[in-house]
């Protein structure tokens, strides 16, 4: 492309006329429709789903305390997985809600004391297109009960990022 | 020069009536009187021209022109400070008395320079690619903020948020990469973020000048590509006193405006002032709702929710003029506050208890509030060959980010909604000197220096508190080869130093130790840490003008000192939903760019083109890596080589005398060339992109004087290239029609200036690319009328 102004710049020596408006032109034109230096980049984003059997948790699962879940979600990329990460935080103010088919009904709004808070990032090894996230979590007997959220999300080697969350709620 | 005659010319209109009476058959006598229409006071030694008849208004403004004939005569009527005016005259019994109006010739006659040249000539001269904005176009093309109106065009576009925030892109390249310069002052706010405007009172501005390409070498850093130079007015004449009333409505967002100016002069001292008031509701989007991620949002009667807002602005100026010297400083205050988008503030999806809908004009959470005083002066000396300017600013920019204090990861519910504060002041100083060694050469030596000085609150920490100062030299010279011929040759350097402080979380966070163990500690979120910078910037540019047929070209090198959020951001941006890390080993950006420009201009038609190429040594960029930091997606500066090729294309023609036809097509390529994200494009990248217009100029019907149609057709091909965390966005064709015309309502006074404005015309849903709200799938405003009415006086 360097080269193609270069040649309009030599030809702008030469005598003016109209003429080497429309060779601008056109050069323009040219430099507006390339886009063929080969070089191959990664677009597409990676997916998350708990949407399948065994898929954990469901909207509006009820976690009990003092009981470990699997926490388990698959994640694909066209090209090289990277990262994920799992954050579980209370929604006793109801700031946030899931993206989930179904609407769970919340407790009412309160004042947090002592919730859960789960927030861990984990790497994919491997460079691997499709991957299940396979993570045990504790609810110790002593956080709140309540209305939580479980976001999830993963990214690939390129930086591009998917993220799902579901409503839960912690009883006793 | 002429103190009888600026006497009493206290006005800006004229009154000139016109009365006969018959003493001859066929032979009458004109009999008129010339008065100033504001006070009612004759206008002395006006003359009154006509072919073989000439007369002077006399002390009480009278004249007479004896043994007229019956027939029709033309005669022109000329007085200092107005616009002459020609008009038509019939003799014959039974006279009817006529009325003309002079306007005021608004501007000392920039024209008369010592050296002859139009301001035209000039720009054709000077090997720097600039665009001049006149007062004019901002007046028929004005939208709803100062950037948007400059977006028609070809090259200018804008990064938008909601309805009358957005901030100027040149070719591509916006935020801290485009100065924009008003008073000769750098304007310094928090202009790397892109979630608010400028804060700038788009009234009662006349005259902006674009640089399209690097401008380093007169503006220092951050005119890297380019600059908006919001130029002061022109100084009134003496012994005048005007102003405007200026009121705005839309539709869309049930907008009300009002801005009102005034200006005076008496012999060599002027004033002048202008307040503004906006208020808006929320605004529409041809949609019902709004999907975004996997969530949906339904919209209360199309409203985008929590976007309204309001805008209060003042300034008053003071200056002094005089042979050989003038000076003017202006104090200015613009105050905004509005809101943002509800359901998804920057990234986050969000729930509240907080009834938006209940009412659309209430400003709720989240929400941003700015206030930006500002002092400027500008002073010219004329002394033997030198021309010396200097220019002072003093700038504070106090903004506010609130919104609902929500516990995230270990920080807990925050006390309150101040999000984060700013608290910016700038005090600027810019020399300069203008002399002419010899009649070849045209030299400018000057000075920039700045310090910065940056402070910090509220819950939320993204930047931290910093000190920042800057001074460069230059030096360059426009030469005369002959004159067709012009080359300017530049160089300049710069220093800078950057001192940030540190700062420490005021919550505990969990970290888990090496050895097993887990502490409880405020993390530290920045250093105290001084870095230092230095570049040299560069221009060489040829003009050539063979007849009808300019030629530029122009080859430079910029740079640009990073930004204290580049250099030591350390947080998560919950406006956009992302940790952004800053990297303290950043190198000041470097940029090459070759510019060329060819118009063709002929009676009827012209053409011009101006492509580029540009390659950046290390743009900095904020990169999406694939890492987490606490479960939030990490961002890190980071420099890349960027290659950018592209430019504009213009043409225009007068089919007849009524009609004009534009169009123009922008288009800019960009590629990083080297870096995580080889390959991609750089963010908010605009499509291609091509504007038709047409205007169409009636002739004088019932009061509407000058009565034009503006029709135009704005086409965007889509945008392929992205970039994390972009999406493609289709294009777009959009119709705005507008109509302008002058009403001669009363007729003492000078005609009101009207604007219909029809944005939108289809109701067409779209996105913008560039718009901040793209990333949350927001279309574009819906259909929008809107009506200006300026009342001068």
């Amino acid at each position: 492309m360097v080269s193609r102004i270069l040649c309009g710049f030599k030809s702008y020596k030469m005598k003016f006329t109209l003429k080497h408006i429309y060779l601008f032109s056109l050069l323009l034109l040219i430099g507006s429709c390339s886009n063929d230096d080969g070089v191959k980049i990664d677009e597409e984003k990676p997916t998350i789903s708990v949407n399948y059997t065994g898929g954990f948790p469901q909207g509006c699962a009820l976690l009990t305390r003092g009981e470990t879940y699997n926490f388990k979600a698959m994640v694909t990329d066209n090209s090289a997985l990277a990262s994920y990460s799992i954050d579980i935080h209370q929604n006793f103010d109801h700031h946030t809600h899931d993206d989930q088919v179904t609407d769970c009904t919340l407790d009412a709004l309160k004042q947090a004391t002592n919730p859960l808070i789960f927030i861990e990032n984990y790497t994919i090894e491997g460079g691997l297109t499709s991957y299940e996230i396979n993570i045990p979590v504790t609810i110790s007997s002593d956080v709140e009960v309540g209305d939580y959220h479980c976001a999830y999300s993963v990214t690939d080697e390129t930086g591009w990022q998917s993220r799902t969350s579901i409503d839960i709620k912690i009883v006793k | 020069m002429y103190p009888n005659m600026f006497h009493k010319i206290m006005n800006i209109g004229l009154f000139f009536s016109l009365c006969s009476t018959v003493f001859a058959q066929d032979s009458f006598q004109i009999k008129g009187v010339v008065i100033h229409a504001k006070d009612l006071s004759p206008a002395v030694g006006a003359t009154i021209v006509g072919e073989k008849l000439h007369s002077v208004s006399s002390d009480a403004g009278v004249f007479t022109l004896n043994n007229v004939t019956q027939g029709t005569y033309s005669f022109t009527v000329s007085h200092i400070g107005c616009k002459p005016q020609t008009i038509s005259v019939t003799v014959g019994p039974n006279m009817k008395e006529i009325k003309v109006y002079l306007n005021e010739a608004a501007t000392v006659l920039e024209e008369v320079k010592v050296n002859g040249k139009t301001k035209r000539r000039e720009v054709m001269e000077t090997p720097m690619v600039t665009h001049t904005v006149s007062e004019e176009f901002l007046k028929s093309n004005r939208e709803n903020s100062l950037m948007q109106t400059l977006s028609k065009i070809a090259r200018v576009s804008t990064i938008n948020i909601g309805s009358g925030q957005s901030k100027p892109v040149i070719r591509g390249l916006g935020f801290n990469r485009v100065a924009v310069v008003q008073n000769g002052i750098k304007h310094e706010a928090q202009q790397w973020g892109n979630d608010h405007g400028l804060e700038i009172d788009q009234h009662g501005i006349e005259n902006i000048q674009i640089i399209k390409g690097p401008a380093s070498l007169l503006y220092g850093s951050d005119a890297i590509a380019g600059v908006v130079n919001i130029q002061p007015n022109k100084i009134p004449l003496p012994n005048t006193f005007g102003g405007e009333v200026n009121i705005l409505g839309e539709s869309n967002n049930n907008l009300l405006g009002v801005s009102a100016g005034i200006s005076t002069r008496k012999d060599k001292w002027f004033y002048r002032s202008r307040l503004t008031y906006r208020d808006y509701g929320d605004y529409k989007v041809p949609a019902n709702r709004i999907n975004y991620e996997n969530y949906v949002f339904e919209l209360d009667d199309n409203n985008l929710r929590n976007t309204a807002g309001n805008e209060a602005d003042a300034s008053l100026s003071i200056g002094y003029v005089a042979e050989g010297f003038k000076t003017e400083t202006v104090f200015s205050n613009v105050n905004a506050k509005n809101g943002f988008f509800a359901n998804a503030h920057g990234l986050e999806v969000r729930t509240s208890s907080i009834d938006y809908d209940s009412s659309n004009r209430d400003v709720d959470l989240p929400f941003h509030k700015v206030n930006h005083f500002k002092i400027t002066n500008n002073t010219t000396i004329s002394a033997g060959e030198h021309n010396l300017h200097l220019d002072f600013g003093y700038q504070n920019n106090n903004r506010e980010e609130h919104s609902e204090p929500v516990p995230h990861g270990y920080m807990p519910t925050p006390p309150n909604t101040k999000e984060r504060l700013f608290i910016k002041n700038t005090y600027s100083l810019n020399f300069r000197d203008n002399f002419k060694p010899s009649d070849q050469h045209g030299m400018v030596v000057g000075l920039n220096a700045e310090y910065q000085n940056n402070n910090i609150g509220g819950w939320g920490f993204l930047i931290p508190e910093y000190n920042r100062f800057t001074a460069g030299v230059f030096a360059y010279d426009q030469f005369e080869v002959n004159s067709n011929f012009h080359i300017l040759a530049g160089l300049r350097y710069d220093l800078g130093r950057v001192a940030t402080k540190a700062y420490y979380d005021w919550y505990p966070s969990t970290v888990n130790n090496e050895d097993g163990s887990t502490s409880y500690i405020k993390l530290q979120r920045s250093k105290n840490k001084t870095l230092n910078f230095g570049s040299l910037s560069a221009a060489l540019g040829l003009s050539y003008i063979d007849n009808k047929t300019s030629y530029k070209i122009n080859i430079g090198r910029s740079f640009r000192m990073p930004l204290a959020n580049e250099l030591a951001s350390d947080g998560v941006n919950y406006h956009m939903y992302r940790y952004e890390k800053g990297n303290l080993d950043l190198d000041p950006e470097i940029s090459y760019q070759l510019d060329v420009a060819v118009d063709y201009t002929a009676k009827t038609f012209s053409i011009g083109v101006s492509p580029f190429v540009n390659i950046f040594q290390n743009f900095i960029y904020l990169n999406p890596t694939s890492s987490y930091y606490e479960t939030i997606q990490i961002y890190e500066y980071t420099q890349a080589e960027v290659f950018r090729v592209g430019g504009e294309l213009n043409a225009s023609t007068t089919l007849t005398k009524n009609l004009q036809l534009d169009a123009s097509v922008e288009y800019v390529y960009s590629e990083q060339t080297s870096g995580p994200k080889k390959g991609f494009t750089l963010p908010f990248s605009p499509p291609l992109s091509g504007l038709l217009s047409s205007r169409y100029q009636f002739n004088n019907f019932l009061f509407f004087k000058k009565p034009q149609l503006i029709a135009d057709y704005r086409i965007t091909a889509a945008q392929e290239s992205i970039v994390p965390p972009e999406e493609k966005t289709e294009g777009y064709q959009v119709l705005n029609m507008s109509f302008l015309s002058e009403m001669d309502l009363f007729k003492n006074s000078l005609p009101l200036e009207m604007r219909v404005k029809l944005n939108n015309v289809f109701d067409t849903k779209y996105f913008n690319h560039t718009s901040f709200y793209r990333l949350i799938d927001v279309p574009e405003l819906g259909r929008n009328i809107s009506l200006s009415v300026t009342v001068p006086f």
